[in-house]
C-alpha cells in the first residue's frame, strides 16, 4: 500500500483535472469543489508519505521508476500544501474577477483544470526515478502552466506567457541535452541487468563518466534547470511571468515550481560533487550573482508583484549558494531555505494578492494606509516581509543564519559576507515597501475607494503560513527531522569518491 | 557498412541544409515545407540506422507522426490563419546566410575533429556515428541562431524545432538503446510546447497586431 500512495499521489490532481476539463463546464461550483477535494485528499498523501519517508524508509513503485526519499517528500508535501491554500484562496479571488469583467466566466474551467495539471506534474517531477521522465516531466510542469501565466490574455499577459514558453522550453532543451549526455556517459557502466535510465544507477556510476562529458553535461543541466529555477542569468522569464499570473498562480509559481527546478539541479548535478570540485565553485558563484542581481532589480520596482518576483530570485540565490557549499550543514541550510522562502513567499504573495482584491492597485505609489482597513492582510504581509528580511524569531532568519555558519565553516568568508550584505539590502527594502503600503497616510489614488478586508477563504491560508512562519522562527527544532532526512537523503544518493 | 555510411553522412549533412532553409525562407509556408522536409529526412536516417539497430524503428515511426504529420498540421493551420510573411529580420539575407555558413563551418569542424569531448565509447567516435553527432551540434546551434536573431515569433518556434531536431538526432549516436516510453514523452512534450506557443502567439498577434516580438517590451525592468 505505502509505494502505491506515489501513484494516487499523481493520478488523484490528473483525474481531477480531467473531469473538470470534462464536466466543469455548466457548473462553477463542480470546478472549485473538485479542485479543493483533489488538493486535500493529495495534501493528505503526501503527509503520510513524509511521516514514511521521515522514518528513514525510501518509498519506489513500479520497478522503481518511481522513487520517494525524503527530499521528494519534502517538495511533494510543499506542493500539496501551497496548492491547497491557493486553491481555496482562489475561488472569492477568481469569482470577483469575473464578476469584475477581468475573466469570462466559462475561463473557471480552464483555471481550475490547468491548475490541477499543473499539480500533477509538479508531483511527478518530484517522484521520478528516471532521468529522462524528469527532464519531460519538468517540461510539462511549464506547459501546464503556460495557459496560467497567459490567463488574463491582456496585451502584458501574452507577453509575458510568449516569453514564459519560450524561455523555458529553449532553456530545459539544454537540460534534455545535458541528461542525454548524463545517461550516455553512465550507461557503459552500468551492468545489463540494470536501467541506465535510473538516476539512482547513474548516480553510482557518476564517477566513472569520462571528464569531458560530466562537465559538459554539468553546464547544460545548469542552464537548463537552472532556467526553471530562476538562477542569474537565465531569469528573465521569471519577474515577467510571476507579476502578470493571476495571484495564486504567482504564488504557486514563486513558492514551489521554480524549487521543482532546484530539485532537478539536486538530482543531477550533486552527484559529481564528489569528482570535480570545479563544479560546486561554479554553483557558489552562481548563487552569489543570482542573489546580488536579485537584491539590486529589487530596489528597482514599482510594481509589487515584480518586487516579489525578484525576492524570488534573491532567495534561489541563497538555496543554490547553500548547494554550491556542497558540506552537509550548506545542504542543510540550502533545504531549510527552501522550505521557508516556500512559507515565506507564498505569503508575500498571497498578502499582496489580497491588496490587489481589494484596492485593484499593486503600483507601490497608488498604494498607502491600509493597515487601518486591512489589519489581517497587513499583519500576514509584515510577517512575510520580516521573514523574508531574514528578521530574528522568523523562519528566514534561522535558514539564512544556517547558510551564513556554513559559508564561514566551509571557509568561504567572502561569500558569507555578499550574502550578508544582500540581506540586509533584501530587509530595507521589504520595510520600505511594507510601511509604504499599509501604514501612514492612505494615497490620494485610493480616497474614495471603499476598502475592506479580504474574505476569510484568503487570509485564512494567509494566517496559516504567517504563524507557520512565527513557529518555525521560535522553534526551529520543529522541522528538524525532516530537514535532516532530507540532506541525508541528498547525501544518499551521492556517491562516495 | 561503408556504403551505409555514405548513406547516413549524406542524409545528416542534408540535414543541415534544410536547417538553412528553414532558417532563411522569408515565406514562412515555405519554412514550414523545409521543416517538413527535414523531418522526412530525419525519419529515413533513422530506418537506415534501425537495419543496425532494430528499436530506432520505433524512433523512426514516432517522429514520423509527429514531427511529419502533428507539428507540420499545426504550423500550416496557424500560418493560413494568420499570415505566411515572416517579419523582416534584423540581418538581411546575404548578412544572415554569411554569418550562419560561417558558424556552420566553425562548428562542424570543430565538433567532428574533437568529438571524443562528447563521444561516451569509442563507436561513437566512428563513422557515421560522428557525422551524425557533429551534424546533430550543429543543427542545435542554428536553431539557437535562428531563435535569437529572428524578430518574427513563428520564426522563433521553427528555430525551437530545429534545435530540439539536433537533441533528438544525437539520441542515434549518444543513447540509441533509450526506451521508446522516454523517446514517446520526449516527443509528446514537443508537440504540446508547439501547440500550446502558437495558442500565446495568436494572443500576441490578436493583442499586438503582428507577431513582432521586437513589440513585447512592454513588461522590461
Amino acid at each position: 500500500m505505502n509505494a502505491e500512495i506515489i501513484l494516487y499521489l499523481i493520478l488523484i490532481p490528473t483525474l481531477s483535472g480531467v473531469l473538470i476539463f470534462l464536466f466543469g463546464k455548466k457548473s462553477r461550483l463542480f470546478s472549485e469543489g473538485l479542485a479543493v477535494l483533489g488538493t486535500i485528499i493529495t495534501f493528505f498523501l503526501s503527509i503520510q508519505i513524509i511521516l514514511l519517508t521521515t522514518r528513514g524508509e525510501v518509498l519506489s513503485f513500479f520497478h522503481e521508476e518511481f522513487r520517494v526519499d525524503a527530499l521528494s517528500a519534502l517538495v511533494a508535501l510543499l506542493v500539496t500544501f501551497i496548492g491547497l491554500i491557493a486553491v481555496i484562496y482562489s475561488i472569492p479571488y477568481i469569482r470577483k474577477e469575473v464578476k469584475e469583467g477581468l475573466i469570462p466566466p466559462e475561463a473557471i474551467r480552464s483555471y481550475y483544470g490547468w491548475l490541477m495539471f499543473f499539480f500533477a506534474s509538479m508531483l511527478w517531477a518530484t517522484t521520478t526515478n528516471n532521468i529522462i521522465m524528469l527532464w519531460v516531466i519538468i517540461e510539462a510542469t511549464t506547459l501546464a502552466s503556460v495557459v496560467l501565466v497567459a490567463f488574463y490574455w491582456s496585451r502584458d499577459a501574452v507577453e509575458a506567457g510568449y516569453k514564459y514558453a519560450m524561455l523555458l522550453t529553449v532553456g530545459i532543451t539544454f537540460a534534455l541535452f545535458g541528461c542525454i549526455l548524463l545517461y550516455s556517459g553512465a550507461s557503459p557502466h552500468i551492468p545489463n541487468e540494470l536501467d541506465p535510465l535510473k538516476m539512482t544507477e547513474i548516480a553510482k556510476v557518476a564517477g566513472k563518466i569520462p571528464k569531458s562529458i560530466a562537465l559538459l553535461s554539468v553546464v547544460l543541466l545548469l542552464v537548463g534547470f537552472g532556467t526553471k529555477a530562476g538562477i542569474v542569468p537565465f531569469h528573465t522569464w521569471l519577474p515577467d511571468a510571476h507579476a502578470e499570473a493571476p495571484t495564486p498562480v504567482s504564488a504557486l509559481l514563486s513558492g514551489v515550481m521554480i524549487k521543482v527546478g532546484i530539485y532537478a539541479v539536486i538530482r543531477t548535478v550533486l552527484i559529481l560533487y564528489p569528482f570535480y570540485s570545479a563544479i560546486s565553485l561554479l554553483v557558489l558563484a552562481l548563487g552569489i550573482i543570482t542573489m546580488v542581481v536579485g537584491v539590486l532589480m529589487m530596489l528597482l520596482q514599482e510594481d509589487l508583484k515584480r518586487f516579489l518576483a525578484f525576492c524570488s530570485v534573491a532567495s534561489m540565490g541563497y538555496i543554490v549558494m547553500g548547494l554550491g557549499l556542497g558540506s552537509y550543514l550548506g545542504i542543510y541550510g540550502a533545504t531549510f531555505h527552501l522550505l521557508n522562502h516556500s512559507l515565506m513567499k507564498a505569503l508575500a504573495f498571497l498578502s499582496i494578492g489580497g491588496v490587489i482584491y481589494a484596492t485593484r492597485c499593486r503600483r507601490l505609489s497608488d498604494l498607502g494606509g491600509l493597515a487601518k482597513t486591512m489589519p489581517i492582510t497587513a499583519f500576514t504581509f509584515w510577517v512575510a516581509a520580516l521573514a523574508l528580511g531574514g528578521v530574528p524569531l522568523f523562519n528566514g532568519f534561522m535558514s539564512e543564519f544556517t547558510l551564513f555558519l556554513a559559508g564561514i565553516k566551509a571557509g568561504h568568508t567572502w561569500a558569507t559576507v555578499v550574502a550578508i550584505l544582500v540581506a540586509i539590502l533584501n530587509l530595507a527594502a521589504f520595510v520600505h515597501i511594507s510601511y509604504h503600503v499599509f501604514m501612514g497616510k492612505r494615497s490620494s489614488h485610493l480616497e474614495n475607494t471603499l476598502i475592506r478586508e479580504v474574505p476569510i477563504a484568503m487570509w485564512g491560508g494567509s494566517l496559516v503560513l504567517a504563524l507557520l512562519c512565527i513557529l518555525i522562527g521560535i522553534y526551529p527544532q520543529v522541522v528538524y527531522p525532516f530537514l535532516n532526512e532530507a540532506t541525508k537523503a541528498i547525501f544518499t544518493f551521492i556517491p562516495l569518491p | 557498412m561503408e556504403a551505409l555510411a555514405k548513406y547516413i553522412s549524406t542524409l545528416s549533412l542534408s540535414l543541415i541544409i534544410t536547417s538553412y532553409l528553414v532558417i532563411e525562407l522569408r515565406n514562412l509556408r515555405y519554412s514550414a515545407y523545409a521543416y517538413i522536409a527535414q523531418a522526412v529526412l530525419m525519419c529515413s536516417l533513422f530506418v537506415i540506422f534501425a537495419t543496425q539497430n532494430h528499436n530506432l524503428y520505433y524512433w523512426a515511426l514516432t517522429a514520423f507522426i509527429t514531427k511529419v504529420v502533428i507539428i507540420p498540421y499545426l504550423l500550416l493551420r496557424f500560418i493560413r490563419r494568420h499570415t505566411d510573411r515572416e517579419f523582416p529580420p534584423l540581418i538581411g539575407y546575404l548578412g544572415s546566410i554569411l554569418l550562419i555558413t560561417i558558424i556552420v563551418l566553425a562548428l562542424y569542424r570543430i565538433t567532428h575533429q574533437y568529438i571524443a569531448f562528447v563521444a561516451p565509447t569509442p563507436s561513437a567516435m566512428e563513422e557515421p556515428f560522428r557525422t551524425n553527432l557533429a551534424v546533430s551540434f550543429t543543427i542545435f546551434i542554428m536553431g539557437l541562431y535562428c531563435i535569437l536573431v529572428r524578430r518574427d515569433a513563428i520564426k522563433t518556434v521553427h528555430g525551437l524545432l530545429i534545435l530540439e531536431n539536433g537533441v533528438h538526432l544525437s539520441l542515434v549516436s549518444l543513447a540509441p538503446l533509450l526506451k521508446e516510453t522516454a523517446i514517446i514523452g520526449v516527443v509528446t512534450d514537443v508537440v504540446i510546447a508547439v501547440y500550446l506557443l502558437l495558442y500565446v502567439i495568436s494572443g500576441v498577434h490578436e493583442k499586438f497586431g503582428s507577431t513582432d516580438t521586437f513589440q513585447l517590451k512592454g513588461l522590461r525592468w
